[in-house]
């Protein structure tokens, strides 16, 4: 709560001396533990704001709505450590200018928030490297554990299963930062590599082409797994390649805003343990 | 709608004998698009290729697959019958059914059916070919030939004669290399440095030649026609401009222990020195490693004994940027470190010495002043014994070549040797002659039967020193019986190898090479001095092992090459590159990053009233080369190949 007070105070002095046009945060959303985003222009805006541990979504996505930052004024952004990640790697793709970013770092423990220190995301870069030396401490999941045990046709017939459910919606497009392309590969239909239907191929196609394009740039923030309407558990396809860009290139994603993208960037010391 | 020719070529027996052709030739006929499809026993020949331009007018055809061999043979021959028949030539595919196809199945039917496969994937892409139209990139009518000798030489007199520049780049003080080192020259016995010497001061005059001595290439970007080299000029320490090579700072300098590079280590040189006397320039570099001032801060010698304050130890290293048109790679080679053969004991009796060494000795420029005399004492070998293939041939050693030129100079030191030690004996101890030359066998034969050398057909196993002398512990395969040999000098005809960066220099320059490291040239026979890099060609040593003769027809053919590019204002490049959906491109700029030949820019998209409204790639169609990496790394999908647009792949993938 106390954390919550001192960010209201902070955005509404920073938005009344011109320092940012606008803040995203959170606001109460349709349920007690759900939270919506928040979109600060004005101190009364700024009363809305909820700041606590159900506040999961990567908001940064948002940053690169068309024409928010080409007036090259500053805005203010609620955002966990991935999110700080994801600021670092649009940055480093020229979708943003990570200079206009102002950020109210947080991160919670169970349900108590704390503030993060630092307001540009260069701040973050000592926190970030202490993420890269622990990822797999921090990121375990008891499900992604089993799927490893489980041989070449164990994994195939359990994501079979798991994405015989989607429908093609294309919601965990929608929710992730990193897919801010205009035309996605799916829309192109000259040719049309990826199918549209939603049968095991298609669904297939989409979910692995999805993965490779986030290879080196997913900072598992969560986004897709939470949008995802019949609950594929997305996000353990892209911490398995977040792993496999660590130990074959070490690569960590979003660690600065001058990271190159792992798929086209060649370093000499690179570990390839893929080659044999 | 697309009216599509079939030809099927039997290739004589070579596609026929496998694949049924009048068989595939119906199955294509009957495949939608498709307006005619014939078979003939030789397409690439001139009635092959009259018929298929006389099928094209007279069925209008929109586009045309010739099922034959490999498209690296005859591409070009049907794109052009194509454009005669008034055809875009790019509406030309190629279905490879030989190579991939009728010379790898042994099974009839089964290769019948792939080769139908294969033809109808390629019906189904040409279909969605499009008229595409050569770029036409400027020559810059420059050369640059990198190494100083005999073939840098050749090459680079050759292409300035003719009227067009060149620059010349030698990494050493001087013009010369390795011929610049060696006495007489077989099979004439003429000197090397009066041949030799003449061709280094007409370059280092020639007006339309810009020399750069001691200098390095560092970086080579761009293409054929269009190269962009950037050259290390390594700090002299002597103002060039004011040096007129008077050798005063070389008689006063105190440092004169130094082994001496260019006299193999036989003979002695100062720190600020010229490699020979002959150099071209004749102007002194300071090895900053062995100078006193360098390493002591105290000295400076060369500095007050010269009158026109030429020498600057502040100077540094300086770059120069040049526009190229065509490389002429011709880096030579060095010798094999012969601390790989412990068993002839070279380093550790001084005696033993190297073919190099040898020529030094016998030079009337050399250490001895042409003597033949004893490294050791100083006094003249009575018996000398030489041992070919000391380091050649041999697997073990890591050179399984025939470095090609031993045989010749072995023969050679047994006639310098007779010439200047009357009544010496000499024992060579070879493997084979390998004399195959004009004039070569003749030169062997007459060092065998005038000059009375005395050839021992077998290996030598070991030579230690005894009471003064080697002795030489061989075999003589012909009788069958070990043989010792007593002598005063052993010589190792030790084996030519590449120059000791020559791979990290290709990488440089971007050409390929072998698994010694000599650059490999794009066709064994048909393209021996074209490297795999379009522009960059290959004379001398650094290819194989060649002598003076090879080397300077080699430097000769790669200047009638350079020179037949420059006869052109503009070069024909394939339209083969990548191309920017501008409407779709997010500006993530990874293409920019995965682009080897930086042929991608940023591009800014205004409106009309100037504001910037987006940032995208756009491909720069002259650096472009076609290579598709930045198609895959796209994940919007925005570039795309021409001629290989996702669409022609997408048909051709499904067409199968």
């Amino acid at each position: 709560m106390i954390t919550q007070e001192r960010y209201r105070t902070t955005v509404k002095e920073l938005l009344a001396n011109g320092s940012i046009k606008m803040a995203i945060g959170y606001k109460p959303g349709s349920t007690p533990d759900r939270r919506r985003p928040l979109f600060i222009r004005t101190s009364e805006e700024a009363e809305q704001l909820v700041l606590d541990s159900t506040c999961v979504q990567n908001l940064s996505g948002y940053l690169v709505s068309e024409g928010l930052l080409s007036d090259e004024k500053r805005v203010g952004i609620f955002l966990r450590p991935e999110g700080v990640r994801s600021i670092n790697i649009l940055a480093a793709e020229y979708q943003l200018n990570a200079d206009q970013i102002v950020i109210f770092g947080f991160d919670s423990t169970g349900r108590e928030v704390r503030p993060l220190d630092g307001r540009s995301a260069r701040e973050f870069s000592g926190l970030l490297n202490e993420l890269k030396e622990k990822p797999l401490q921090i990121y375990k999941e008891p499900l992604l554990e089993r799927i490893e045990k489980m041989n070449a046709k164990e994994r195939f017939d359990f994501w079979q299963e798991e994405f015989s459910r989607c429908i093609k919606c294309y919601a965990c497009r929608q929710a992730c930062p990193m897919c801010y392309c205009r035309r996605c590969i799916v829309d192109s239909n000259q040719p049309q590599w990826v199918n549209t239907s939603s049968h095991t191929l298609g669904n297939f196609e989409w979910n692995i082409v999805r993965a490779f394009h986030l290879s080196g740039r997913c900072v598992q923030c969560g986004n897709c797994d939470r949008a995802c309407p019949v609950n594929i558990p997305l996000r353990l396809i892209n911490q398995r390649m977040a792993n496999e860009v660590l130990d074959g290139f070490d690569h960590f994603a979003g660690l600065s805003a001058t990271q190159e993208p792992v798929l086209a960037s060649f370093k000499k010391d690179d570990t390839e343990t893929f080659i044999l | 709608m697309a009216k599509i020719g079939v030809f099927i070529c039997h290739c004589g027996e070579n596609i026929a004998a496998k694949v049924d052709c009048t068989k595939l030739a119906a199955a294509m006929g009957e495949h939608p698009g498709v307006a005619v499809s014939v078979e003939y026993k030789y397409f690439c020949s001139d009635p092959g290729q009259e018929s298929v331009k006389k099928a094209i007018r007279e069925h209008n055809l929109t586009g045309i697959v010739i099922a034959a061999c490999s498209p690296r043979m005859h591409e070009a021959t049907f794109r052009k019958a194509c454009a005669e028949a008034g055809l875009n030539p790019y509406l030309c595919e190629i279905a490879n059914i030989r190579e991939q196809c009728s010379w790898v199945h042994t099974d009839s039917e089964m290769a019948t059916e792939k080769a139908m496969d294969i033809t109808r994937s390629m019906v189904e892409k040409v279909k969605r070919n499009n008229n595409l139209q050569p770029i036409e990139v400027p020559v810059t009518r420059r050369a640059l030939v990198i190494g100083g000798g005999i073939a840098g030489l050749q090459a680079a007199l050759d292409i300035a004669n003719a009227g067009q520049e060149v620059v010349l780049v030698e990494r050493e003080p001087s013009l010369g290399g390795h011929m610049a080192q060696l006495s007489e020259t077989f099979p004439t016995l003429d000197c090397s440095q009066c041949i030799m010497t003449p061709r280094m001061v007409e370059t280092a005059q020639h007006p339309k030649i810009r020399l750069l001595t001691y200098a390095e290439v560092e970086s080579v970007d761009g293409y054929i026609g269009n190269f962009k080299v950037r050259i290390r000029m390594k700090s002299r320490y002597v103002d060039m401009s004011r040096c007129t090579g008077c050798g005063d700072c070389i008689t006063k300098c105190p440092a004169k222990k130094i082994s001496s590079e260019f006299d193999c280590g036989l003979g002695k040189r100062t720190a600020i020195y010229t490699p020979f006397a002959q150099s071209v320039p004749n102007m002194p570099v300071i090895d900053k490693a062995s100078c006193i001032y360098f390493k002591n801060g105290k000295c400076k010698m060369c500095e007050k004994s010269c009158q026109l304050n030429a020498i600057n130890f502040e100077m540094q290293d300086e770059f120069i940027d040049l526009e190229i048109g065509a490389i002429v790679v011709a880096t030579g080679f060095q010798i094999q470190n012969t601390a790989v053969y412990g068993e002839y004991g070279y380093g550790k009796f001084p005696d033993v010495i190297t073919g190099l060494q040898f020529e030094r000795l016998a030079s009337a420029s050399g250490p001895t002043a042409g003597r033949i005399l004893r490294p050791s004492d100083g006094k003249e070998p009575e018996n000398v014994v030489f041992i070919q293939c000391a380091g050649s041939r041999d697997p073990s050693k890591g050179v399984r070549y025939c470095s090609k030129i031993c045989c010749m100079y072995t023969a050679k030191h047994a006639m310098l040797y007779a010439h200047k030690v009357h009544g010496g004996k000499t024992h060579i101890f070879y493997m084979d002659i390998r004399a195959a030359g004009k004039g070569y066998d003749e030169f062997t034969r007459r060092a065998i039967e005038e000059d009375e050398a005395s050839y021992v057909r077998g290996r030598v196993s070991k030579v230690w020193q005894e009471n003064g002398k080697l002795m030489v512990r061989g075999v003589d395969t012909l009788l069958g019986k070990p043989v010792t040999v007593v002598a005063d000098m052993v010589v190792l005809a030790t084996a030519m190898v590449p120059q000791h960066n020559a791979k990290e220099f290709a990488k440089t320059i971007g050409i390929a090479y072998d698994e010694y490291g000599f650059y490999n040239e794009a066709h064994l026979k048909l393209r021996p001095v074209e490297s795999s890099t379009a522009g960059v060609f290959l004379a001398g040593a650094c290819q194989s092992p060649k002598d003076i003769p090879d080397s300077v027809a080699q430097a000769s053919a790669t200047a009638s090459k350079v020179l037949a590019l420059f006869s052109k204002e503009k070069l024909e490049r394939e339209p083969v590159i990548a191309i920017n959906n501008e409407a779709t491109c997010a500006g993530c700029w990874g293409c920019v990053l995965a682009c080897p030949y930086n042929a991608i820019e940023k591009k800014d998209i205004r409106d009309r009233s100037g504001r910037l409204i987006k940032q995208v790639a756009y491909v720069n169609p002259g650096l472009c080369q076609g290579c598709g990496t930045c198609v895959s790394f796209c994940r919007s999908n925005s570039l795309d190949l021409a001629g290989f647009t996702e669409k022609q792949i997408f048909a051709e993938v499904m067409g199968l």
